[in-house]
């Protein structure tokens, strides 16, 4: 009886908990990240899966740490850049931030049109409309709300799963290539596998996480709570990436078409896995548009906020956090205008910003790693040796990867 | 007035000419008055020197250090400014609204110490060398940016050395203030908040508050106060700025103040009064020079030689804003003293010593000698400068009634 008690008040914590892991975790899997998970698939097929279970271990270990420095300082990750590093690396660190977040909000309303395309609604009129409504939501909703309503977003996940139920892939194959590699290692390979995950380890991600925790205010004390939190998310997030790259792969990598983004994998997976599968895929693809398109240019604003000392908080009324709000309003209208433009492709986009998104990773986990060893700031919750390791391993390999990478883009290998 | 921004990274020489090594940092006092007590300085072997303010010739770049310089290492309640300063963030209490240390304003006479600190963009934009440019496109379309200082009388020191900047709660900050700081505070308030202020206050400091509110300030309250009230206020207040301020208000309030006061107190004012009758208004001389807080020393020093030929003697400019209010005073040792290119506001004295048209010779020349100044502005209730008077003509009115 007593064990049921502990038990059951545990998982009331970790109910309390919930939220900023698992829902970064999904964001990171918005629009963006789907399309380039297709695309991935669709080029290099099982193989590409080798790389998935070494992205959910830095995906893990980097959201843990930034979050752990968000409930220990109590203070957000912009915040913590300003204040150590000054205000010439913060304006340099807000505009790399600003111009890649742009990069994947365009991507993520991309995502929108076409999936709204798929669909059959006329995405003219209806982004607009939508544009509007998210941004009166985003105001007018309070942050309970808008939790909620993530939550509900990320429940869509699961028609990733039913899709790539519906392709009949070699399953045998899939689970083999995910613990042995299978591929032949080229420049493309790299370059695609960084892009991989610049979507899924984000930049974005890291500020997002940590503003998201400071403004849930977990005591220190749930902080292992907040970890498995962290880290299931991590897990969940990347398992419906496996889903989502075994469907394309098993119907278009399998067939040889070429597809240059999510909507046209919604479409390619139609002969093979059915109008079922297609629509499931699409529609998976409008909410990870939905989640994207708000989370990422909350992240710009939040940082803005931060960095340069002015209020923002999704709890506090339009009046009080102008700048806050007129931030997130421009960056969705001017992802609007830009995926309304006719004849653009966005193609080469996709994987560049992504690229990109990745290549800037190794600063990121430099201003991790200097704040999470910092004796005055984080005290008894400094970095585990193991920490430590695997950060700075994956800072390594990372930036080693991106050279070859853009050295393989530019000579053209 | 120096920014924080301003002196980061430049060059520090002795006044030999020797260079030492660029200025990174300075040490300043945790406390009501913080002090710059230490720089401290780069040198080009990798050993960062700390030393004494004492050493220190001038602040202003380039910056110069006697060339018997000595070392010192930090003692007790003493911070480093980017280390514990800049870059933080702000909490205010009253509005929760977070801001950041952009800048940190240094002064250097009569002490050298940390005035206060900026909040505004323009704070950010100093640190890359652009806030005159963008503040100059910005002011070309029409918009005004000024630099949002904070003084450092709204800090808590001591919650400084705990890793925090913190504001003062409203009631503890006006326990802890000078009344001359707190009326420099109130003065940029509106005369709704100052009476709010004041009503908080003990009567006693609330009349030394307003003893050192300038005469507009003060003149704008007590036409708000009741008769009871300013007669209270005005039996504590020194006789001089009493009759300053009566005479700003109409024949009946004053009347009515004056039954109010203890016989002693009404009989040494309405000996003061009495001798108003010699008008300031004759002494008044137009030979004053008016300039904007955005002009250039240069451009001043042009104004000077054009439109000041004429004048028997000139020791002021006097700054006024854009509705041609008089904001600020600048003299002319100050004015040469500074590089060409530096606006006015960077440099002029805020705070003007003024009289009205209504002041006593006596006391008019009674300031002048409290504050060491030749010459007074004269201004209106609005603030608008009437014209000048100089001590020499004062001097003279004097001599003849003795």
């Amino acid at each position: 009886m007593n064990y049921f008690r502990t038990l059951t008040r545990r998982l009331l914590v970790f109910l309390a908990v919930i939220g900023p892991g698992v829902i970064t975790a999904f964001a990171d899997n918005d629009a963006a990240g789907v399309a380039t998970y297709s695309v991935a698939a669709a080029r290099y097929g099982y193989s590409m899966l080798t790389i998935l279970i070494p992205i959910t271990i830095v995906l893990a270990v980097t959201q843990e740490i930034g979050g752990r420095i968000a409930i220990v300082s109590q203070k957000g990750f912009a915040d913590l850049i300003r204040e150590r590093f000054g205000i010439r690396v913060t304006m340099v660190m807000f505009l790399l931030l600003a111009t890649v977040n742009f990069g994947v909000i365009v991507q993520d309303f991309t995502g929108l049109k076409a999936g709204f395309h798929l669909f059959g609604i006329n995405p003219t009129i209806f982004l607009p409309a939508a544009t509007i409504l998210l941004f009166l939501f985003i105001v007018k909703a309070s942050y309970h709300t808008i939790q909620r309503f993530f939550l509900v977003l990320i429940f869509f996940y699961l028609t990733y799963f039913f899709s790539a139920i519906l392709a009949k892939p070699d399953w045998k194959l899939a689970l083999t290539s995910l613990v042995i590699p299978t591929g032949t290692l080229s420049f493309g390979y790299l370059f695609t596998a960084i892009a991989v995950l610049g979507t899924t380890v984000t930049a974005w991600g890291q500020f997002f996480i940590n503003s998201y925790v400071k403004d849930k205010n977990i005591p220190v004390e749930n902080l292992r709570y907040s970890r498995w939190e962290i880290y299931i998310g991590a897990i969940l997030t990347d398992l419906f990436s496996l889903f989502m790259m075994v469907a394309v792969t098993a119907t278009i990598f399998v067939h040889q078409l070429p597809i240059t983004d999510a909507a046209q994998a919604a479409i390619s997976i139609r002969p093979f896995a059915g109008p079922n599968a297609s629509a499931l895929f699409g529609l998976g693809l409008i909410v990870a548009g939905f989640l994207g398109a708000i989370i990422v240019p909350l992240t710009t604003a939040y940082a803005f906020s931060e960095f340069f000392g002015f209020s923002g908080s999704l709890d506090e009324p339009f009046h009080k956090s102008k700048t806050f709000y007129l931030l997130f309003l421009i960056q969705i209208v001017a992802g609007l205008l830009v995926t309304m433009l006719p004849n653009i492709s966005l193609f080469s986009i996709t994987l560049a910003a992504n690229f990109v998104n990745g290549a800037i990773l190794p600063i990121i986990f430099y201003f991790l790693y200097s704040l999470a060893n910092n004796r005055n700031l984080m005290g008894r919750y400094q970095n585990t040796r193991i920490q430590n390791v695997l950060l700075v391993g994956a800072g390594i390999i990372i930036t080693i990867a991106s050279l070859l990478g853009i050295i393989g883009q530019i000579m053209r290998w | 007035m120096l920014y924080f921004s301003e002196l980061k990274g430049k060059q520090v020489i002795t006044d030999t000419g020797v260079k030492i090594g660029k200025l990174t940092d300075l040490v300043f006092l945790a406390a009501d008055q913080p002090i710059i007590t230490k720089i401290v300085v780069d040198t080009p072997r990798g050993e960062p020197l700390t030393i004494p303010s004492s050493h220190i010739k001038t602040l202003i770049p380039p910056i110069t250090v006697t060339s018997d310089i000595t070392e010192d290492s930090l003692s007790q309640n003493e911070l480093y400014i980017t280390k514990n300063l800049l870059d933080h963030q702000i909490i205010d209490i009253t509005g929760n609204k977070v801001v950041r240390v952009n800048d940190v304003v240094i002064q250097e006479r009569p002490t050298l110490l940390i005035a206060g600190v900026d909040i505004g963009f323009l704070g950010i934009l100093r640190w890359f060398g652009i806030d005159e440019t963008v503040g100059k496109i910005l002011r070309n379309l029409g918009i005004v940016v000024t630099s949002r200082f904070l003084s450092w009388t709204d800090f808590q020191p001591l919650e400084l050395t705990r890793g925090k900047v913190v504001l003062k709660k409203e009631q503890h900050k006006l326990d802890n203030l000078m009344p001359e700081d707190l009326a420099d505070h109130l003065e940029q308030m509106t005369a709704e908040n100052v009476l709010h202020v004041l009503s908080l206050l003990p009567e006693d400091r609330a009349a030394h508050v307003i003893e050192n509110l300038n005469i507009t300030f003060q003149s704008s309250l007590f036409a708000k106060f009741t008769a009871k009230r300013s007669a209270k206020i005005l039996t504590r207040i020194d006789p001089d700025e009493a009759v300053d301020i009566l005479l700003t208000l109409t024949e009946t309030k004053r009347g009515q103040i004056l039954l109010l006061l203890p016989e002693e107190k009404q009989i040494e004012l309405n000996r003061l009064l009495t001798l108003s009758t010699t008008p300031i208004g004759n002494l008044i001389t137009s030979e004053y020079l008016t300039v904007s807080p955005e002009d250039t020393v240069r451009k001043v020093l042009t104004k000077i030689k054009d439109q000041t030929r004429h004048f028997s003697a000139l020791s002021y400019v006097y700054v006024l804003n854009k509705a041609g209010q008089l904001t600020g005073v600048v003299n002319l040792h100050e004015l040469l003293l500074q590089p060409s290119d530096t606006l006015l506001y960077r440099f002029m004295t805020p705070s003007v010593v003024v009289i009205h048209l209504e002041t006593p010779v006596e006391i008019a020349v009674k300031k002048m000698l409290k504050y060491k100044v030749e010459a007074l502005p004269v201004i209106d209730s609005k603030k608008m400068i009437i014209g000048i008077v100089t001590f020499d003509d004062l001097a003279e009115t004097l001599l003849k009634k003795l």
